[in-house]
């Protein structure tokens, strides 16, 4: 017996030996790093790190460029919120009766797995100002008064931004919901139906309790994404005209990459990670409580 | 008569949406296969006459040398990582779902918060520790953050694994089989499933990721399709017809994998969603 112990802990041991030295070194220590950093001014290659206390979190607070950005974030989160009502009904159209449903899933989801670079170039050109093919789109129905330069005014850019996001983002959020609503047994729903209980009641009592949890992801999803918006911007304005269409993260990654504030960097970063752990937190206790304790009752 | 005309309506609300799908894809192909002249004397809403439709702006990326590199360090990396995602990945998920042991819940606790750290933002520190490592500017950089990072084929084959029988371990290791001979020749092979489904998914992040490559190797010689793209697109400043076709070329691989192996995408995102 001791001898078989012995050689399950050897397995265990050389089995995850090296994932967690991987893990370690690759994930947890520059999270741990950037705590560390966050109260420095290093400027990324000095070899010193002077510690300079809360001065950075000081200064975090205090710029206005970076609360610009994640005013900024907010525009997409509430784009992709509003865009979950779309999404929900989508995924019941695509799973109730429908011709040709198959073809239409797999366009629903093709943004998602399309070039994000490949597909911003695209979204640059369909939106430029010179020969760009929106312009063109509005010219043909005769509403030349909208044009703008979708790209370049600092008062609409983040929401052609967030545009160019739910194009890319929302098929995601509908395979999900299929994916939730598929897992109702489909007899609850035929004698419901039986009983009869409309579309919209099937909808509301039997289709939305079923898919709670799977909805709860979609919102931690959403706003997991919404601060950290970074490669659409990056890509098709670079975060201008000014910081017009800056966001949380492309603004700390410019501080620490093109401005060499690791100190700060680190700072704004870690900032980011308290908020998606609070969010995560408040989540899992508070609606996911609910939700498990309803449930509970239930039964 | 009523509900043809629900299934009318429904109809056309999903052909709304494969055109909003399809607008920005099409309208990039017209512009690829466009002359200079074309670009600007046709609506970009509209093919050119099809005499003058030209394959000089795809002959001219296709032609490109670096497109060729970006093509085959993307694929080493790929095949690299994806090597020793499933490697690390099946064992990882087998050692966590089956075996009790001193320390389970801090290693248990360790990958979570792997899952919740921010991607972007963390390059900041992980930034030193690849220098540290002298793998800035080498294709190790990517690879090791690839495996390291992105733990989502933990949850896909955990799931897999919980629905194996435990009996079946544990008739073989009364057999006298060994928990290395064990894991390589029962449970590894049953995972072949989620394995494909992993290493699809992991395929279209690692072609499609940009920030990885273009922060730890900006070395000529190091670069991806994706890179590639940004060097082309930069290089093109304006000539929208070659970036265009650029943009399609591009595109083309990961579209190809999820026409042929959908199945096995759609079944994974779901079920890396849905994870307590």
């Amino acid at each position: 017996m001791n001898r078989l112990n012995k050689k399950r802990r050897q397995f265990i041991v050389l089995s995850l030996l090296i994932p967690m030295l991987l893990l370690i070194a690759f994930v947890v220590f520059p999270a741990i790093d950037l705590f560390r950093m966050s109260f420095t001014s290093w400027d990324g290659y000095s070899p010193v790190k002077e510690f300079n206390g809360i001065n950075n979190y000081i200064s975090m607070l205090q710029n206005k460029d970076l609360w610009m950005s994640l005013k900024n974030n907010a525009v997409y989160f509430f784009v992709h919120l509003l865009m979950i009502v779309v999404e929900l009904a989508f995924a019941v159209l695509l799973t109730g009766k429908l011709r040709a449903a198959k073809f239409y899933k797999t366009m629903v989801f093709m943004p998602y797995i399309i070039n994000g670079v490949a597909i911003s170039y695209a979204f640059s050109y369909f939106f430029s100002p010179i020969n760009g093919a929106f312009d063109a789109i509005l010219t043909t129905m005769h509403l030349e008064g909208l044009i703008r330069s979708w790209l370049s005014d600092g008062s609409i850019v983040n929401y052609v931004l967030a545009f160019v996001s739910l194009w890319r983002f929302s098929g995601y959020h509908v395979i999900l919901f299929m994916a939730a609503l598929q897992s109702v047994p489909q007899d609850i729903l035929e004698s419901a139906r039986v009983d009869g209980a409309n579309t919209w009641q099937l909808f509301r009592y039997i289709q939305v309790p079923a898919i709670m949890l799977m909805v709860d992801f979609v919102l931690f999803d959403n706003i997991r994404g919404a601060l950290q918006v970074f490669d659409i911007p990056f890509v098709m304005t670079a975060g201008g005209p000014g910081y017009a269409s800056s966001t949380f993260t492309l603004y700390t990654i410019e501080t620490a990459f093109t401005y060499s504030n690791f100190g700060l960097a680190s700072t704004m970063a870690v900032a980011i990670m308290v908020m998606i752990v609070l969010i995560y937190v408040i989540q899992n206790y508070l609606i996911h409580g609910l939700i498990l304790k309803d449930r509970r009752k239930e039964a | 008569m009523k509900k043809s005309m629900v299934q009318a309506v429904k109809q056309l609300i999903c052909l709304g949406m494969v055109a909003i799908v399809l607008a920005p894809i099409l309208l990039t192909l017209f512009a690829a296969l466009k002359t200079k002249a074309d670009m600007v004397g046709t609506s970009p809403l509209l093919l050119p006459p099809l005499s003058r439709v030209t394959f000089e702006n795809f002959k001219k990326v296709l032609g490109d040398k670096a497109l060729l590199l970006g093509l085959k360090n993307t694929g080493l990396i790929l095949v690299i990582s994806l090597f020793f995602n499933v490697m690390f990945g099946t064992i990882t998920a087998f050692i966590i779902e089956r075996f009790d042991f001193r320390g389970k819940k801090i290693v248990v606790g360790l990958f979570f918060l792997g899952m919740l750290i921010p991607t972007f933002v963390t390059e900041i520190a992980r930034f030193h520790v690849i220098q540290g490592l002298h793998l800035y500017n080498t294709i190790g950089a990517p690879i090791v953050i690839y495996v390291a990072s992105d733990l989502m084929q933990l949850y896909i084959y955990r799931q897999f694994i919980s629905g194996i029988p435990v009996a079946l371990d544990e008739a073989a290791l009364l057999d006298g089989c060994l928990y290395f001979k064990l894991f390589a020749k029962i449970i590894f092979p049953l995972l072949a499933p989620a394995t494909a489904t992993v290493c699809i998914i992991k395929a279209i992040n690692i072609i499609n990721d940009m920030y990885i490559p273009y922060l730890y190797m900006p070395k000529n010689k190091l670069r991806t399709l994706t890179t590639f793209l940004m060097d082309y697109a930069n290089a093109q400043q304006g000539s929208w017809q070659t970036l265009a076709a650029g943009i399609i070329v591009i595109m083309i691989p990961t579209i190809i994998i999820y026409i042929f192996f959908q199945k096995y995408i759609l079944a994974g995102v779901a079920a890396g969603a849905v994870k307590e």
